[in-house]
């Protein structure tokens, strides 16, 4: 398993796997980047994309839309990177994820925290969420691929 | 009966990374061996990008070029 700050260590280059999985378990705003930069960037390299979606992570999947917050020790500098991600033209996540599923990539649920949370699929935006699994499901699934904890 | 190979220009000039290299990746789904790809783009990312992404798809990148921040790339298409 390889944190989200390993992505250009030099352990990653070389891999010939096709496949690229992603455990989303974090709800704050600053996490959903990473995870909109690489589905796109995984999906539009070819690769097939698998993204596991639990914990916090689950509402921002739902039709409701919530905003999403910032992490306390980064909300200062929310303000100025809202701004320079707007003058520099990044994609919102949600609009990098949709463009990562045109190409592909597929979105489960994780029925555990579902069932915590008291969320059924049908509370999902049917747009960004293919499917509700279980763990094991994506793990088998995973096997063999590099895998993201965001 | 062989189709015509076609030059087909995709602007992305402006798109923040991964933006460019996925309207290459969408312009690849419409291509056929034989065709080439012009990629403009202002986002330096470009540069090592389409190089990884020709290695992994099994294309060949033929220039990359800069004009004052305007990034050329030009991509023939081997393999779909």
């Amino acid at each position: 398993m390889t944190s989200v700050i390993e992505v250009a260590a030099p352990s990653a280059v070389g891999r010939t796997t096709n496949k690229m999985s992603i455990v989303m378990f974090s709800g704050t705003a600053d996490k959903f980047i990473p995870l909109g930069v690489l589905a796109q960037a995984g999906a539009a390299m070819g690769m097939e994309v698998e993204i596991f979606v639990t914990g916090f992570a689950l509402r921002a999947f739902t039709k409701e839309h919530p905003q999403l917050p910032f992490p306390a020790e980064f909300a200062e500098m929310a303000p100025a990177l809202a701004q320079g991600m707007e003058a520099s033209h990044v994609a919102s996540w949600d609009a990098m994820m949709r463009q990562a599923k045109d190409l592909g990539a597929k979105v489960h649920v994780c029925s555990m925290m579902c069932g915590v949370m008291g969320l059924t699929l049908d509370d999902f935006d049917a747009e960004l969420v293919d499917d509700m699994v279980g763990a094991a499901t994506f793990v088998q699934s995973a096997e063999g691929s590099e895998t993201f904890f965001i | 009966m062989e189709q015509t190979a076609t030059t087909t220009l995709v602007d992305s000039r402006g798109s923040a990374c991964p933006g460019p290299i996925t309207d290459l990746a969408l312009a690849y789904r419409r291509s056929k061996v034989g065709d080439v790809i012009e990629l403009w783009a202002t986002d330096p990312g470009v540069k090592p990008d389409v190089r990884a992404w020709a290695a992994k798809t099994g294309n060949q990148v033929m220039s990359i070029e800069d004009h004052d921040g305007k990034i050329v790339v030009v991509v023939q298409i081997t393999k779909r």
